[in-house]
């Protein structure tokens, strides 16, 4: 008998230390105390990024006695879900690494800091970021984030496939079709060489692409008001009738649906150029390759343009004292000095325009990663951002079909501007 | 032995008289005690998201900001009148369509196959299981390559035997069956362990009489394997059904629901409207008709798989 009760009395204990154990699981156990001093970030670095980035951190909680920075790995594609979870359970991070298009859907997190007034203090030097950056870290004026990231869009392409092809390498001054009858020539169906490539999964990759041309054509996604669709213009047309000429006119061009082969098929020596940006020069250590801006449209008035995606760390509102640390914490990483240190070990592009101007930074830059300089000095061409609406990702994804069906020649440019307008409209009317 | 006559038997040891009302008591308090953890592990990860989107479904949220209206049938009354809701759910239907009878008979097949003895009879029982273990994203990286249209093996092969390069992946009209295809080879290795299991289990005597009646091995393998594995046909096809309806990593990882959104079945698209436009309120509404049409296609197999499942005993 004895027995038995002490099994039920530890078969009860057990299920107790379950339910409390869950319970302390979800009251937001954070490895944050609670003297304000103690802050957590979530980020997304892996690899070189992640040591240097440790490393940095080590650094200031050394030069701040009492600051207890912890850092967190989270997927930087997830981090925005994770976010909202955490948001509900009423535990946010402290800092968090989020994608610069959702910035506005971003703003709507009752508990996100608005950071207007420790951007305009002098020492920040706020209109050192690109004009790119902090484009995408304000929203309808209120500056939700610090600039973590910046990259931009070029022209990689392969030298040794250029020689062959007794082609002149691309230079500053180059054309859209230019660039078309240098695909054309490049390609060589018999060992399936293509031109060069574009994405396809009908993404934000595959808009992103898209938006640079337009730009450049002279063109605009929506209206000043972010009220109406602006894209089926001329210039769209002149975008999209560039691509299609390549994709199903001459077939130079090489569709990726999966986002991802066009890396490895590059760095194969089957692509003769590629529009991409600094994160894919690493992925190609067995191409000589060259690194020029983007083709212009001439006779148009958007010269050469590039689209840049930058990103934010954000701020959430733990208490004031937390807020204060990781504000200052912030200003820390994101001042120039740790900026030329974090981009030399990294080859990410330079945040701050001081940075990339000071001497010997860029020879720095292109001694670790070749040519990586061109898409420093490309940040110039940034002259316009996607559009800052909740709505973007709905816009996007009309805007990716729209793409996707002309290249795959399933719809002509002039039908598909114009259905795809008529979708955004709706959706921007509220009603789609 | 059964529970009762376990527990009459422990209470036999324990020298308690039966009945006892405290006993009672304490035995219903163990019982508690040993499902506690398990329900509260269900109820917290299982049931309470399963309410919660419920009521969400009833709401206009996007889990960005706190205001979170109720709209009444508001997000259901979209879903109606929304053609991308329409064409997600034929997507899904001719995907399952051709996915589970495509699995059972390549299943079937292999099952078949290798139920004798034959040396290294593991080595392929293991190889076929493989598809099992091999994680989603290999799989799809593999047949990603497979049917590259400029440089993958299927379109060699094409080549080799003169038939007309396909776009594959590239096509509206040909990526729902290449991803039916990746599929289908992800989860035959199931069907053949269901299958194998079940056919072990058939007893030698009844295929011996019936050869002696004359029965050949094809009409014996119609009149008497089939019918006694048809409780397995019943359990894949339910089984197989509920998964293809739910069908979200392949898409995710191949195609991303295009081209065109050729490949966007139901799950795809209520992740494409829960976590890329923010719409969790409708996402849920997606989410509960999706239920609701497992439950009904569900209890029309088991209805009619009633009539044509042979149980011996």
């Amino acid at each position: 008998m004895g027995t038995y009760r002490l099994r039920v009395a530890a078969s009860c204990a057990l299920a107790i230390t379950v339910v409390t154990g869950l319970a302390a699981c979800g009251s937001g156990s954070t490895a944050a105390g609670g003297d304000g001093k103690s802050i957590q970030i979530w980020e997304g670095y892996t690899g070189v990024e992640a040591k240097v980035f440790a490393k940095m951190v080590a650094q200031y909680e050394k030069s701040h006695p009492g600051v207890k920075v912890s850092t967190l790995y989270v997927n930087s594609d997830n981090t925005l879900q994770k976010v909202q979870t955490a948001v509900a359970g009423g535990a946010p991070p402290d800092i968090a690494y989020l994608y610069g298009s959702w910035a506005p859907n971003v703003a709507k997190i009752s508990s996100v800091v608005t950071l207007n007034d420790v951007v305009k203090s002098k020492s920040v030097n706020w209109n050192d970021f690109w004009v790119g950056e902090r484009d995408v870290a304000t929203v309808n004026g209120r500056v939700i984030g610090m600039p973590a990231l910046v990259d931009n869009l070029a022209v990689v392409y392969n030298k040794k496939l250029f020689a062959q092809a007794h082609l002149p390498l691309p230079g500053p001054n180059w054309t859209w079709s230019q660039f078309e009858a240098d695909a054309k020539k490049l390609t060589i169906p018999s060992v399936k060489q293509f031109g060069t490539a574009y994405v396809t999964p009908g993404s934000e990759d595959t808009v992103w692409h898209w938006e640079a041309l337009l730009w450049e054509a002279g063109g605009r996604v929506l209206d000043t008001g972010n009220t109406k669709a602006a894209f089926d213009s001329q210039a769209g047309l002149t975008a999209l009738d560039a691509l299609r000429t390549m994709a199903v006119t001459d077939k130079s061009m090489y569709l990726d649906p999966t986002d991802s082969a066009y890396a490895n098929l590059f760095n194969s020596g089957k692509i003769g150029m590629l529009v991409t940006g600094p994160w894919d020069l690493s992925a190609f250590p067995n191409i000589q390759y060259g690194v020029q801006i983007m083709p212009s449209f001439p006779g148009t008035a958007g010269g050469h343009q590039t689209i840049s995606g930058p990103d934010n760390w954000v701020v959430f509102n733990n208490g004031a004292s937390r807020v204060k640390t990781a504000e200052n914490f912030l200003l820390w990483l994101t001042a120039p000095s740790q900026d030329k240190f974090f981009t030399l070990k990294t080859g990410n592009l330079p945040t701050r325009q001081s940075t990339a101007s000071s001497p010997g930074y860029q020879s720095q830059m292109d001694a670790s990663l070749p040519d990586v300089s061109a898409f420093i000095s490309n940040l110039g061409n940034v002259k316009l951002a996607r559009p800052q609406i909740a709505s973007y990702p709905q816009v996007s994804q009309v805007i990716g079909n729209m793409i996707v069906g002309v290249l795959l020649g399933k719809q002509q440019p002039k039908a598909a501007l114009d259905a795809a307008a008529a979708k955004v409209n709706q959706i921007l009317a509220g009603s789609g | 032995m059964s529970l009762s006559a376990s527990l009459a038997l422990s209470r036999r040891r324990l020298g308690e008289r039966p009945g006892s009302r405290r006993l009672r008591r304490t035995e219903s308090l163990t019982g508690w005690a040993f499902v506690t953890p398990a329900t509260v592990i269900i109820g917290t990860f299982g049931a309470a998201p399963i309410i919660w989107s419920l009521v969400m479904s009833f709401q206009h949220s996007d889990q960005l900001s706190s205001s979170t209206p109720f709209v009444g049938l508001r997000n259901y009354r979209q879903m109606i009148h929304d053609p991308a809701v329409a064409s997600a759910i034929w997507h899904t239907l001719i995907y399952t369509v051709l996915f589970v009878p495509g699995t059972m008979v390549v299943g079937l097949f292999l099952a078949v196959a290798m139920n004798r003895k034959l040396r290294f009879m593991w080595v392929y029982r293991t190889a076929a299981y493989a598809t099992m273990a091999i994680s989603t994203i290999s799989e799809a990286l593999v047949f990603i390559w497979l049917f590259d249209p400029s440089y993958g093996i299927v379109n060699y092969v094409f080549s080799l035997l003169h038939i007309p390069q396909q776009q594959f992946l590239n096509s509206p009209s040909e990526a729902l069956f290449v991803v039916c295809v990746m599929t289908i080879w992800g989860w035959s290795g199931f069907a053949v362990v269901i299958y194998l299991a079940a056919l072990q289990g058939i007893p030698k005597d009844l295929t011996e009489a019936a050869s002696i009646d004359g029965a050949g091995p094809v009409k014996s393998f119609w009149r008497i394997t089939m019918p006694l594995l048809s409780p397995a046909s019943l359990f894949l096809a339910v089984w197989l059904t509920i998964n293809a309806l739910q069908l979200f990593d392949e898409v995710y990882l191949s195609t991303q629901g295009g081209p065109l959104g050729a490949t966007t079945v139901m799950v795809y698209y209520l992740y494409q409207q829960a976590f890329e436009n923010f719409n969790f309120g409708y996402a849920s509404a997606i989410a509960y008709l999706l239920f609701i049409v497992i439950l009904v296609v569900t209890a029309i197999q088991f209805r009619i798989g009633r009539r044509f499942t042979y149980y011996r005993s």
